[in-house]
């Protein structure tokens, strides 16, 4: 008899699929959305906690096929966070997983991006970003480098956005760059963020395999492989008895303790990248540009950043579940009010 | 009977930023506690300081409450608009003016009196000279209407609050005013503001606060908003309320307030809210909606409860910022693409702003859907009577929401797009109860909320919310209907021309005709409506925009046996409606007939 794995509430690994996926053979987004599969699952999220957002693209339908126990909303192109920013205000409890594309994000939601980021939703935010709009066929997006080409069309000529400089900038408490085919540190760092309180910003590189995998896209399998500048090794222990073995490094590491008791290790493999300095983590950003390269792994954390709902003063039960009494002033306020404005 | 006490308009002329709203305001409170019917208006400019603005009071005791169409007592201010406001006036016209502005009065058959107000109030205080000028016409406009100087002095209190400086300081103006104008100036006039019996409940007060205090009361849990004149005081009135009205026991406040990126983000909010299962609301005026508009259609297919305050100036585009029209009634029933229609709820008074306010969120959660409420900057921003609000009466609604596995149980053949029960209207589970998680989406989906693209299914789909929407008519607020015994002519209005279409009635019926009035305050429209029009042997529908935007809604859902009757008066220039103006279009299209 084949022996089920249980996470930590007892679930199978089953509890967390999702519907069939419709995209491409071997788009990235699928691989992104079974990391977020073994990621939930591993850290024991409960499904019925767990919120799933997203917007408009081949990215936003991947809901669909993850974490099929969990609700979800699959809004409108590039304004999935004012979506989450509602939610989150009257059920703060929820646990939101959000995926958008560099479409969605970079181009017709920036404002909603920056302005989640600058609130500090509660949230895990990946961009599943392969520097095309992969649904409407093809056409650049606003993250491509300059000098990358997709499989048609001429070389971009414009200089790219960068999502993670950009979330640098606007002091989000937790950014990361990743890739789709960097399955155990991808595991590591949605684990990660999921165990972060505040806006969790993940960039992920997710190649497009139909319109942008040949080797001139700087988003494509091979290219990435090949230009890939880890910045560590990333490991996370989550703090009750873990699913996985994690074994310690032996050489030099930095631990970061999360919101939720879980650490992650980051060992070092040549510089020693300093994740609680803005600056350097700007300055990782802009090199790897600088020289057609991808810097991955956990680029800057601080977990001491107020969320939206902690600033506002809200009462602790979720504003949805406030009952009649709660939500309604009762009459006798109503009486005083009236009283005021008859000036009596 | 003297036909000139309480029965006048006051029109003032000054400049915005000069602290002229006080003594305004002053003079139309004292007015008001005096027990007078009174209204007042504030046409101001889209600035912060320096444009003309004028205030209109006006003094009825057929309790018409729209600007009159004449002035009789012109106060003077502003050198900007001197030339033109002298032009304008009507033989006989009394005009107090600031000498210190220096400019000529040079109208031989009006009655001009000149007080140095700046002067005056230099002396007072130099620093604050330009502010207090103000409070001398309060004084010589006493005088002249033989109001009691004690009467003046609470409506005083009143606006300056507890500030004991301030109130002696501008009660001394205030008295030197009036002294200054029982020495210098020598009239008899038989305008006259006599005291009546006040009834003690009433009060004035702004729609956008009754509405923000109705929002309160409806149990609001989160208002998202992105400030535009005339709405902004909805969400301020809100926030000012909540630490008293919304505090819970652990001292948290029970509403978030978030002031967003722009209207699609507070639109999103709102349901990102409603999905989550909270009351989620946003207030904007007409540009916002258009920004909106991609959320509307996505809470009208996904069934996702929100509301939106529509405060209506006028468009198109930046248009009048600072005007009232009635334009974008049509925009709200059937905002963003594809077939959509909505439920709009149009207050006529301060009374149904509070009311409305509250019933919204009721409407939103038991029809899933984006309820907006139609208010206009002359409703929003002016102050109008109530003798106080009045608590809902009903539980809050909130409508076919499964809570727990037991409930689901209960509903047979469940699912979150299946019409159970023949009206229209799903039941729907909420984020983080785990019972029947489905994925929300804005695509085409089946009755289990699965993806479709299928015909049959999308077809049905449409038609059950074409159901939904429909049904909901005469659940919605009936029109107040005002009806003569001879069927002759019916007027079917809405919103703030509430405020004029009783003069607007007594100028028709004074030409002899027999007018019945149906005030609509809702779409879809109630039943009563249609009655009402196939009663009548002729029926003008009046409102404040250029296209009839309420004629074209009815045209296109009443029975066509019906639209011989119906004709449209719309007009709009973006000032208050006059009953003269109004009534004359309405004389002109019945004489075409
Ligand atoms: C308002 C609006 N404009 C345009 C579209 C068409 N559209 C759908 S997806 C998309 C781009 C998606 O690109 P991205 O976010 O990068 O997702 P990908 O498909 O690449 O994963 C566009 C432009 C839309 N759905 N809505
Ligand atoms: S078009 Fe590109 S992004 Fe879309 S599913 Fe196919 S491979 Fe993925
Ligand atoms: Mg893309």
């Amino acid at each position: 008899m084949a022996i089920v794995k249980l996470n930590v509430i007892d679930l199978e690994k089953s509890e967390y699929k999702g519907g069939k996926s419709s995209l491409c053979p071997g788009c990235g987004h699928d691989q992104i959305s079974n990391v977020i599969i073994q990621a939930a699952w591993e850290n024991g999220l409960p499904p019925e906690g767990i919120a799933k957002m997203s917007g408009i693209g081949c990215s936003s339908k991947t809901p669909a096929y993850f974490l099929g126990k969990s609700h979800g909303f699959n809004t409108v192109h590039g304004r999935m966070p004012s979506v989450t920013t509602g939610a989150n205000m009257v059920n703060k409890d929820l646990a939101f997983i959000a995926v958008s594309g560099d479409g969605d994000t970079a181009s017709i939601g920036m404002g909603q991006f920056v302005h989640a980021i600058r609130r500090n939703l509660d949230m895990v935010y990946i961009i599943e970003n392969n520097g095309v709009y992969g649904l409407t066929k093809g056409q650049y997006s606003a993250t491509v480098e300059k000098g990358s080409k997709k499989k048609k069309g001429s070389i971009n000529s414009q200089n790219p956005i960068d999502l993670c400089a950009m979330a640098l900038n606007l002091g989000c408490g937790f950014v990361a760059r990743s890739f789709s085919g960097s399955k155990k540190q991808l595991t590591a760092l949605i684990r990660a963020a999921m165990s972060h309180k505040g806006m969790a910003i993940i960039d992920v590189i997710s190649p497009c395999v139909t319109f942008a995998n040949n080797d001139e896209s700087y988003k494509s399998y091979n290219y990435v492989k090949e230009n890939d500048e880890v910045l560590h090794i990333v490991d996370y222990i989550s703090h009750y008895s873990p699913i996985e073995e994690v074994d310690i490094p032996e050489g030099q590491y930095r631990e970061i303790e999360l919101f939720d008791g879980s650490k992650i290790i980051l060992e070092t493999i040549g510089s020693n990248h300093d994740t609680t300095n803005v600056v350097s983590a700007l300055a990782a950003v802009h090199e790897a540009e600088k020289n057609d390269k991808h810097v991955t792994g956990l680029l800057y954390y601080n977990g001491s950043i107020p969320t939206t709902t902690e600033t506002l003063g809200l009462t602790d039960t979720p504003l949805s579940q406030l009952n009649e009494e709660e939500g309604r002033p009762n009459e006798q306020s109503l009486v005083k009010v009236n009283a005021r404005f008859r000036g009596s | 009977m003297n036909s000139n006490v309480n029965n006048f308009v006051i029109n003032i002329a000054t400049a915005n930023g000069t602290g002229s709203q006080s003594s305004n305001l002053i003079i139309l409170h004292t007015m008001f506690e005096m027990g007078i019917p009174v209204s007042g208006k504030n046409l101001f400019p889209s600035n912060i300081s320096g444009l003309p603005t004028w205030f209109i009071i006006r003094a009825s005791e057929a309790g018409y409450q729209a600007p009159g169409d004449k002035t009789d007592i012109q106060i003077i201010m502003n050198k900007d608009t001197w030339a033109k406001d002298v032009a304008a006036l009507e033989s006989g016209t009394i005009i107090i003016y600031n000498e210190d502005v220096k400019l000529p009065i040079e109208r031989e058959d009006c009655l001009a009196f000149g007080m140095p107000m700046t002067k005056m109030a230099r002396k007072i205080n130099p620093k604050m000279a330009k502010l207090m000028a103000n409070m001398y016409y309060v004084g010589g406009l006493a005088h002249i209407l033989g109001i009691n100087v004690d009467d003046v002095i609470k409506a005083v209190e009143s606006q300056f609050k507890g500030k004991e400086k301030a109130i002696e300081m501008n009660m001394q103006a205030i008295n030197e005013g009036i002294a200054f104008a029982a020495e210098n100036w020598n009239i008899e006039t038989e305008f006259k503001a006599e005291s009546r019996t006040k009834n003690p409940d009433t009060f004035l007060i702004e729609g956008n606060e009754a509405t923000a205090l109705g929002s309160v009361y409806g149990g609001i849990n989160m208002l998202s908003w992105y400030p535009i004149t005339p709405s902004s005081s909805v969400a301020e009135g809100i926030i000012k309320w909540l630490p008293e009205l919304r505090t819970a026991k652990d001292g948290g406040i029970t509403c978030a307030v978030i002031q967003a990126e722009d209207e699609l983000a507070a639109a999103g909010m709102v349901l990102g809210a409603g999905w989550a299962g909270g009351r989620g609301m946003t207030c904007t005026s007409g540009p916002g909606i258009s920004l909106m508009s991609e959320f509307i259609g996505l809470s009208y297919f996904a069934e996702v409860p929100g509301v939106i305050w529509d405060v209506n100036r006028v468009g198109p585009s930046t248009g009048l910022p600072t005007r009232t029209q009635q334009g974008d009634l049509s925009m709200l029933y059937e905002a963003s693409h594809g077939d959509t229609q909505h439920i709009v709820l149009i207050p006529g008074t301060v009374d149904e702003c509070f009311e409305f306010g509250w019933r919204a969120f009721d409407y939103a959660e038991k029809y899933q859907t984006m309820i907006f409420g139609f208010s206009d900057l002359d409703l929003g921003m002016n102050r109008w009577p109530t003798e106080g609000f009045v608590y809902p009466e009903t539980k809050m609604d909130r409508g076919k929401l499964i809570r727990n596995q037991k409930e689901l149980d209960a509903v047979p053949n469940y699912g979150r797009y299946r019409d159970v029960d023949g009206d229209g209207i799903p039941y729907r589970t909420l984020p983080g109860s785990g019972i029947d998680p489905i994925l929300y989406r804005g695509t085409g989906h089946d009755e289990d909320g699965i993806y479709s693209e299928d015909p049959i299914v999308y077809q049905k789909t449409m038609e059950r919310l074409k159901r939904k929407i429909d049904g909901s008519r005469d659940d919605l607020p009936a029109p107040i209907l005002r009806e003569e015994e001879r069927k002759e002519l019916g007027i079917i209005f809405y919103g703030s021309m509430e405020n004029t279409i009783k003069e607007i009635d007594d100028i028709l019926e004074s030409k002899g005709l027999s007018v019945s009035t149906c005030r609509v305050r809702a779409l879809p429209y109630h039943s009563e409506v249609e009655s009402f029009i196939s009663r009548h042997n002729q029926n003008i529908v009046l409102e404040m925009n250029r296209d009839g935007q309420l004629f074209g809604i009815l045209r296109k859902e009443l029975p066509t046996s019906l639209l011989g009757k119906l004709h449209s008066v719309a007009y709009s220039d973006g000032m208050p409606p006059r009953a003269r103006l109004y009534s004359e279009k309405i004389v002109n299209v019945l004489e075409e007939m």
